[in-house]
Formats: C-alpha cells, structure tokens, sequence
C-alpha cells in the first residue's frame, strides 16, 4: 500500500543545510491503522507531508499503491492527492466561507461536477461523524469537536486509499480527542481504512495498530499492538 | 527602546508585496497629481504669454469706427513727450496669388502695414530670418502651407510682390489658418512694413490703428486724447491683456482640479486599505509591545512611521514622473487647439505642492487606522480573540443611509453629487451581494466550482472588495460624467449658436458697410434678409474689483437679428435708458449685481452702465456685452457697422462665392453658421481623446487598487489556500478562482460606476444651473472602454496576486496556519 524507500529530506536553512529525514524505510498496509510519534522536530509530520505529496524528498522513493509520487508533475500528484489521499489537520483548516456541506464536497467538486452517487456518499458521511442538520451551517462556526468531524468527513469523501491525520487531536480536550479518535477508529475497523496519524500524545497514538517513533530524522522503533511487549512499552513511554 | 524608524522599515521590507501596491499607488497618485498642477500652471502661462505677446510693450492705442483715419490726426499724441515710443498699423484686404488653383475666400489675407516690425510695441516671436522692415513677416502656419522659406517672395493680386523676411511663432496677431478647409472661413494675415503697404494701396498718409508707450501710467494723457476724441470717429483704449473673449478654457482647469483630487483620493484609499489590513494582522505584535511598554501613542507612531518613509519613497518617485506626464499632457491639450502654440512648463511650484500633497495625504489617509493600532487591547489581542462587533447591524444601517442619501438624486442643488457619491460607497456591498447573487449561476456554468469559490470568497471581505470596487465605481462614474459633458457640449454650443447667431451667414468688411453694399447683397436671389452688425471692439472695462479687462459690445433691438436668448421685454428696458445686458461670462468676470452699473471706456469717453440683465449667448462665449441701438449711437458713439447677417433660402456656397467675386476688395471674412459651429465645437470634440486617456489612467490606478486588495486577501487566506491545494485544488484552479474574484471586483466596479455615472449624469441634466447643457444620454464610447479597461486590468491585477499564491510552498503555509 505504502512504501517509503530510503527517503531523505533536506531544507537549507539561512546557509545551513538540515537534514530532516535521513534515510526512511517504511512500509504500510492497506487497512493498517498507524501512529507516527517523536519529539518536535524529529521528521514525522515531513513525512506525512512527503507521503500526502504535498512535498517532494530529496532523494528516496514513495509509493502509494504502485505508484510513484516522485514520478508524477504536480498536477497529477495534486489530482492523485483529491483521489487517493484525504487529509486532517490539527486546526481543521476549514474553508470558513463555505457551508459543512460544501466543505465535506469539496475534493469531489474540484474533481469535477458532483453526482447522486456523490452527493448520497455525502449525506451518509454526515450522519456517520454525527452532524447530521448541520449541512447548511458555516463550517467557522462550529465548535472544535464538530470542524474536526467535518474534517474527517471532508479527508473520507472520496474514499480516499489513505488517511493522513496530522495531530487531529491537538486542538481538542480529551473527550473530545477521545471522540475523534473512536470516529476514525471505527472509519478503519468498519471500512478497512488505512490511516497513518501523526500525534505526540500516547493517548491518541493508543488506538493505532501500529506505532513508529521517530528521533533526529530516522526510526527508532516500531511497536506494534501484537507485540509482546506492547502494553509493557507503552507503560513505559506513558510514565 | 528599540528605533522606531527601524522597526518600521523592517516591517516594510518584510512585506515587499504589499508595500510595494501602496508604492505604486502613491507614485501613481502623486505623479497624476503633480501632471495636473503642472497642466493648470503651463496652460495659464501660455495663455498669459500670448496675452503678453498681444500687448507688448504697449500702454493705449487710438482706433477709428471707420476703417482708417488719417496719421495727421495722432500726430500731437505721437510728438507729446509723454509717448516715449508709437507704432502706425494699417490694414488691408488682400488676395494672395498663387500657382495652384484656389478660390478667393481661401486666398484671402490681411495685411497689417506696420511703421516698425522690430518695435518693442509688437511682439514676434522669430523662429527664422529678421524683422528688417524690407518685406513680410509671415507666421508658420503660413509657410508651411504655401511651402515658404526666408528669402522667398510672396505676391499679392494687384498690389505686389516682396520676399519674406521673417517667419514667426503664433501669435494673436498673426493667427492664420493651417489648412485650405479653414482658410475658407478665415483670412491669412502677414505683416509687411508700412511704407510698402502704403506705396501700394496709395493710402499714403491713413492708418487703422496707432499703439503707444508712455513714461508713467499715461493717465492725464489718455483722459485728455479721451475728451479730444469724444465727437469724433476715433477713439481711445488702454491695451488690456484679457483674452477670454477667445479661450473659454475655465472648465478645463476645473477638469485638472477634478481629476488631480480623483487621483490623490484613490491611492490615498488604497494607501488605507492596506495600511488597515497591516494593522488588523499585527494586533498580537502591537500588543506584546504594548504589554512590554509601549504606549499607545508609541504605537501610533509606529505606524505613521511606515507611512511617512512609503509616502517620501512615493513622492521622491512621483513627483518627477509627474513632470514627465504633464509634458505630455500638455502637448497633446495644445494640439487640441487650432493654432502651433508653444510653451514652457510651469514645474516649480506645482512640484513643491504636489511633495506637500504627497507627504502629507497618505499620512492622513493612514491616521485612522494608526490610531486603531494604538488602540489595540493587550489581552484580547494576544489571546487572538475576535474584538469586531457584529456587522449585520452595520450593514443594514449602511443601506438605509445609503438610500437616503440617494433621495438627493430630485434635489437641485450640488449637494446632490456629494450625496451621490456616499451613497454609492455607502451602497456598495449591498450592490456587490447583489451582483454576486446574479452572476453566481454564470460562473458556476462557466467555471465550475472555482466559480462558485470565488463568488463566496468574496464576502469574506466584503467591505474591502467593495471598496475596492467603489473607488474604481466612482472612478469611471466622474469620468463618464465629464465625458457626458464633452459628448453634449458640442450639441449644447450648437444649439445657442444656431439660436443667437442672428442669421446664417456673417459677413466682415474691413471698412464700415455701406448702403450700396446692403443693396447689392440684398438683390441675390439666394438672400432673404440683410441686416447690420454693429460690433464695438474693443472695449475696455472695469470689474467691481478694478481690474482692467476687455471685450466687444453688440448693437441689438426688439426687430433685429436675435443674438442673445433674453424676454422682448429685456429690450424695452434696454431701450429706455442706457444700459447694458451682459453675456454670462462676462457678468461672471465683472463681479457685480444685476441694476449695479460697469464702468467703461466708450468712444464717447468713460460712462458708467446700469447692467439690466445677464444672458446667454454664443458671441465670445458669453464674454460681451448689448446695448440698444439707439442709445449705442448716441450715448456710446459708435455708429459703423463692419459686419452684416444674412439669411439666406438656398446653398451658402453660392452666397459666399458671390460675395466674394463682387465685394471682395473689401471683405474680411465670410463665415456660415455651420463654420462657427465647427470651429466652436472641433477643440471640445479634441478634449474626448484626452478624456478617454484620463479614464484609462484613473482605471490603471484603480486596479493597483484591486491588486493591491487581491494581495492582501490571499496573503490573509494563504493557509486556506493551501488547504485547499492538499485536499484537492490544482494550480490552475487556484489561479482561475483568484482571478475570478478579481474580475468580479472589476465587474462591481465597471457596472457600479455606469450607474453611478447616470446617476450623475441624470442629477446633471436635471439640474436648473446647468440650463440643459448636458442630456441625460450616456457616453458609449467611454462606457465601453471602462468596460473594456475596467475588466482587463482588473483581471490583469488578480493575475498578480494568482501567481503570487500559486507560487506558495503548501507544506509551509499549512505548518504556519
């Protein structure tokens, strides 16, 4: 589904070069719910950036179902991205001037004219992250809990290859963190939806099947939940 | 604390963009401003130049109400030891003899016989050869047209032949056709010395006119030649530099002031906009300096800091492509006008002001929102929260003043263009709402959902793009307007001068008609009527502040020709006492009150005029006087008629050829109706081109305007932007909804500016001041070229600010929203 292949990047910064990711190697399967942890700057949310095509690595390989990011010019890797990939951000970054609707919509409607397909596609996702009778409503000016749904609900529309969820919980307490992330649970137990969620909370990152810690640009380890000693690191890391 | 100067100048090295928009508008605001100075000063000093030129060095002149009087009867004038210097002049009607085949009228020509060319009396501006007193001093336009160089000869039909010794300037006194088509109407004049002229004509000892220099004022003298020459047919006049009676070019400078206050408002406004938008993002930066101890009034210092170095940089550009613009400006106004003027441009002053203008405005246009970032409240700030009230409240009581105002639309008076004008502004979103609401479903079906996006991106900042697009709405709207104007002047001049022309044809005679001539015309079959045209010129006057001006007083009565539109009542007040009626301009000019008397000197010395009346005339513009005819010839004293008008059943041609193969030893000039329509109305027709030229440059100004309000939006939506590249917009989606957005501002603006431009339009010509002078039509050539420039250089400002955002990096400005 997902294979990170020796990539690096790097940013020049003033007149210094850093090396962000030095060296990934991942692979991801499709269904596969995975965290991404690590101190701040330690590369994981570049990775999700370099994963959601949204940049380019400096050298290395991705794939996503086959298919090289790389390969791709940057309308195709844009058209690739509403097709395939569906993003949630910490801030939601909702359009503000459309409605829940019309934000939901949006990766169809820039795909093309919207179908009854589409457009059932739609109302079902709202009734699914519960927003139902909030269609028409401006997306500013919902609550946390409700932009973040929106959002997940805008990144699922298009029945997207992959979820890549960037802190979606930062911005929100914990019964609310706690109601996302059973909603995105549920959207990868119910519809075998890859996610690949970037968190620095060991809450959020407790619900994936999957958790990789990163440190100064490379892995450092990957735990899964059917290790042996997943609950005794996971104790671990919580103390 | 750190140096305010240079925080300011990092914050505007920061944001390069956005100051650069404001920059330019300043320049733009600025060197359009100074252009206008410049243009107001030159035009002033040209006409001041040849005034001057017109009077020279000379203090009286005695003229005659007949054509010539003899040199013997000046000759204890010119020998009084007041006159330090004279000058003879005497006049002839003559034809030039050519090798091409030319009909009468357009070889006609006066020739002024002067006792000295090169006397400081006169003025000849010599572009080639000498004032040597040996032959014709002919102006340009004159030997462009018959192909003559210095040392060329030149012969006059029955009189003779000399060479040319000097070619001139334009100058009053020389003003001569430049083309065969105006030469019918009008008649060369060339200037040959006294003597020869005389030898020729074998009017040894006449003259038409004697110019004199005194020592001091003169005044004794010219009172007591004024008592000699009462009861005779000479007469007496200081020589008045006052040509209004020629250029009636008031509006003009009223056009300057029109669009150099549009300009300066316009970048002033959008010096606002973004000045505004900077400090409504740096509230959180405002407020930890003010937490950290910063007083308000440091705050506001900050930022009328930046202003002031935008506005110097703007200024120090500006000013000097001002001086450029208003050179070209200048040479394209004179070539409106008929004649080859010349002149020097009048940058001084106009420099110094427009810096002024240009330090000082943006400073003010940006003390408002200076003053709300001195404002800034600390906590509310950093904690970001949302300190606007809500704008529903605003936005309805925006609209019911807005329509309130427009109320003023059946008012008349000129309150009402201010009032039209608010409410326009005032009206604006609600005008953008609605357009955006019926254009919606054509974008839709044209461009999809960035059609859709961008309908709804722009109420995010509704206030902003719809003053965006009123400014360029009131723009256009001025500009139509005065394009409506020059459109109707020429149908409005039509109308009086076929009203108070007096007849179809105006017939000038170098000496008084006699009753042999009247007879003789008055037998052509094509002739209906003949009647005489007495016209006392010049005739020097005083304003009610003492100045000294001049002008042409007519001979009217109940039953002659109708030069002026007055009641016939107006004339039996007039016939019974003497008394004047004015021509608006000159009621304008003179400074009194209708039953008020004007002092003038009369052939019958100085006397004192009850003004009965002011009326509208198409003689001078305006700039005349009437007076009845009987007491025209006994109290004023003046008695000659030298043109006649005449009415006529059939084709004029025919009329003007006979005229001329019969009386043309005499005549000066024929002129049909239709010819001093044409010559009236040909400079207001030239004046559209500058029009057009001054709406392009008010719409290019406008949309800097728009580009510069384009960029801010995007650079305010940079992280919405770039969601909305990550979930799925391509470049050129991006690209396309900016510049959809764009258009729809420009769209706002053009249509906006048409209506307000009929608003206006219709005000105008509703309005009892302006006597039906404009009809309320719309002039559809401005309008669609607003249109046209309005919607490309709107669309060419989005295209700025959509490369601007498409060139962004997503992953950054997703990390920074």
């Amino acid at each position: 589904m997902i294979r990170v292949h020796n990539v690096t990047k790097e940013y020049m910064q003033g007149q210094e070069k850093i090396q962000v990711l030095k060296g990934v190697n991942l692979q991801i399967n499709e269904g596969e719910f995975v965290a991404v942890m690590g101190p701040s700057g330690s590369g994981k949310s570049t990775l999700l950036q370099l994963i959601g095509g949204l940049d380019l690595p400096t050298s290395g390989d991705i794939q996503i179902n086959q298919q090289s990011l790389q390969e791709m010019n940057e309308k195709k890797r844009t058209i690739f991205r509403r097709r395939h990939l569906g993003f949630v951000f910490q801030n939601y970054q909702l359009l503000p001037t459309l409605t829940v609707e019309e934000n939901i919509a949006f990766p169809i409607h820039a795909d093309g004219k919207i179908r009854k397909r589409n457009q059932r596609s739609i109302t079902n996702l709202i009734s699914e992250v519960g927003l139902k009778g909030f269609e028409k409503k401006r997306a500013n000016l919902l609550s946390g809990g409700q932009q973040q749904r929106v959002a997940i609900a805008r990144a699922l529309v298009n029945h997207p290859s992959v979820l890549l969820a960037d802190e979606p919980t930062g911005n929100l307490d914990r019964t609310i963190a706690e109601d996302i992330l059973r909603l995105l649970l549920t959207f990868n137990r119910k519809h075998n939806q890859t996610i690949v969620m970037v968190t620095h909370d060991i809450f959020a990152a407790g619900f994936a099947d999957r958790i990789i810690l990163f440190r100064d640009g490379v892995i450092e380890k990957i735990i899964s939940r059917k290790d042996e000693d997943y609950a005794k690191y996971m104790a671990h890391f919580m103390a | 604390m750190l140096n305010i100067w240079r925080i300011s100048w990092r914050n505007m090295t920061t944001h390069k963009k956005r100051f650069f928009f404001s920059l330019v508008a300043i320049i733009f605001g600025v060197s359009f401003l100074t252009a206008m100075l410049i243009a107001d000063r030159t035009t002033s000093d040209v006409f001041r130049y040849y005034e001057n030129m017109y009077v020279a060095n000379a203090d009286y002149w005695i003229l005659s109400d007949e054509h010539t009087y003899s040199e013997a009867e000046v000759s204890s004038v010119i020998n009084n030891p007041e006159v330090t210097n004279s000058l003879l002049a005497l006049d002839k009607q003559g034809f030039f003899e050519l090798n091409e085949k030319r009909t009468l009228q357009e070889r006609s020509v006066r020739i002024t016989g002067v006792s000295d060319q090169a006397s400081s009396l006169l003025k000849l501006p010599v572009i080639e050869g000498s004032l040597d007193n040996q032959g014709f001093v002919i102006p340009k336009a004159v030997a462009e047209l018959l192909d003559k160089k210095v040392g060329d000869t030149i012969a006059i039909e029955g009189l003779g032949t000399a060479k040319v010794s000097a070619i001139v300037e334009y100058t009053q006194l020389l003003a001569s056709p430049d083309n065969w088509e105006d030469a019918n109407s009008t008649s060369f004049r060339i200037m040959a010395p006294l003597d020869m002229l005389r030898k020729w004509t074998g009017m040894d000892n006449d003259i038409s006119y004697m110019r004199f220099q005194t020592k001091g004022d003169g005044e004794e003298l010219f009172q007591s030649v004024q008592q000699v020459l009462k009861d005779t047919n000479m007469y007496i006049q200081p020589v008045v530099a006052d040509d209004l009676q020629s250029n009636d070019i008031e509006g003009l400078y009223a056009f300057f002031y029109v669009v150099a206050v549009l300009s300066i408002c316009i970048s002033g406004f959008i010096v606002f906009n973004m000045i505004y938008t900077s400090v409504m993002e740096r509230r959180k930066e405002f407020a930890v300096m003010k937490s950290l101890g910063y007083l308000q009034r440091s705050v506001f210092r900050l930022v009328l800091v930046e202003m002031t170095l935008l506005a110097s940089v703007g200024t120090l550009i500006g000013v000097p492509l001002g001086v450029w613009l208003g050179d070209i400006f200048m040479a394209t106004l004179l070539s409106v006008f008929k004649f080859d003027m010349v002149y020097t441009l009048q940058w001084e002053l106009p420099i110094i002001i427009a810096s002024l203008i240009g330090l000082i405005f943006p400073v003010i246009f940006s003390i408002f929102p200076s003053f709300v970032a001195g404002k800034t409240p600390v906590l509310l700030a950093i904690k970001e929260a949302n300190t606007n009230q809500p704008t529903s409240h605003r936005f309805l009581i925006r609209n019911i003043l807005g329509l309130g105002l427009l109320g003023f639309l059946f008012v008349d008076s000129a309150l009402s263009y201010i009032a039209i004008l608010i409410a326009s502004v005032l009206l604006f979103p609600c005008f953008v709402r609605g357009l955006k609401w019926v254009l919606k479903p054509v974008l839709e079906l044209l461009f999809y959902f960035p059609g859709r996006v961008a309908v709804k991106n722009l109420d995010q900042q509704l206030n902003r793009n719809a003053n965006t697009a009123a400014i360029l709405a009131v723009g256009i709207a001025i500009i139509l307007l005065l394009g409506a104007a020059i459109e109707s002047a020429p149908k409005s001049i039509g109308k009086e001068i076929r009203e108070t022309y007096g007849g179809d044809i105006r017939v000038t005679s170098e000496s008084p008609w006699t009753q042999e001539d009247i007879a003789k015309i008055q037998s052509y079959e094509s002739v209906t009527n003949v009647e005489p045209l007495a016209e006392a010129k010049p005739i020097t006057w005083k304003t009610t502040q003492g100045e000294d001006r001049q002008f042409s007083v007519f001979s009217v009565n109940r039953n002659g020709p109708s030069l002026l539109k007055a009641e016939k009542s107006v004339y039996t007040k007039l016939a019974n006492q003497p008394s004047v009626i004015l021509g608006s301009r000159a009621f304008d000019e003179w400074g009194g009150h209708i039953g008020q008397t004007i002092e003038m000197n009369t052939p019958s010395g100085k006397q004192r005029y009850e003004v009965i009346d002011v009326v509208n005339t198409s003689h001078y513009s305006g700039y005349v006087a009437f007076m009845d005819n009987r007491h025209f010839q006994t109290e004023f004293g003046w008695s000659s008629a030298f043109d006649i008008l005449l009415t006529v059943n059939k084709q004029t041609e025919q009329v003007r050829t006979e005229l001329w193969n019969d009386l043309g030893d005499h005549l000066a000039k024929v002129q049909t109706l239709e010819e001093e329509i044409e010559s009236t109305t040909s400079a207001v027709k030239g004046m559209n081109d500058l029009i057009l030229i001054m709406l392009l440059l008010i719409i290019l100004l406008a949309s800097v305007g728009t580009a510069n309000t384009l960029l801010m939006n995007t650079l305010e939506r940079k992280s919405e932007i770039s969601t909305m590249r990550a979930i799925g917009f391509t470049k050129q989606q991006v690209r396309k909804m900016v510049l959809l957005e764009g258009l729809l501002i420009g769209l706002a603006g053009v249509f906006g500016g048409i209506i307000i431009g009929a608003l206006l339009i219709y005000v105008t010509s509703e309005w009892t001041f302006m006597e039906g002078f404009i009809s309320f039509q719309l002039p559809f050539v401005n309008v669609i070229l607003a249109m046209i420039a309005g919607v490309t250089l709107s669309l060419c400002a989005a295209w700025v600010s959509s490369r601007n955002v498409t060139s962004q990096n997503v992953a950054s400005s997703l990390k920074e929203g």
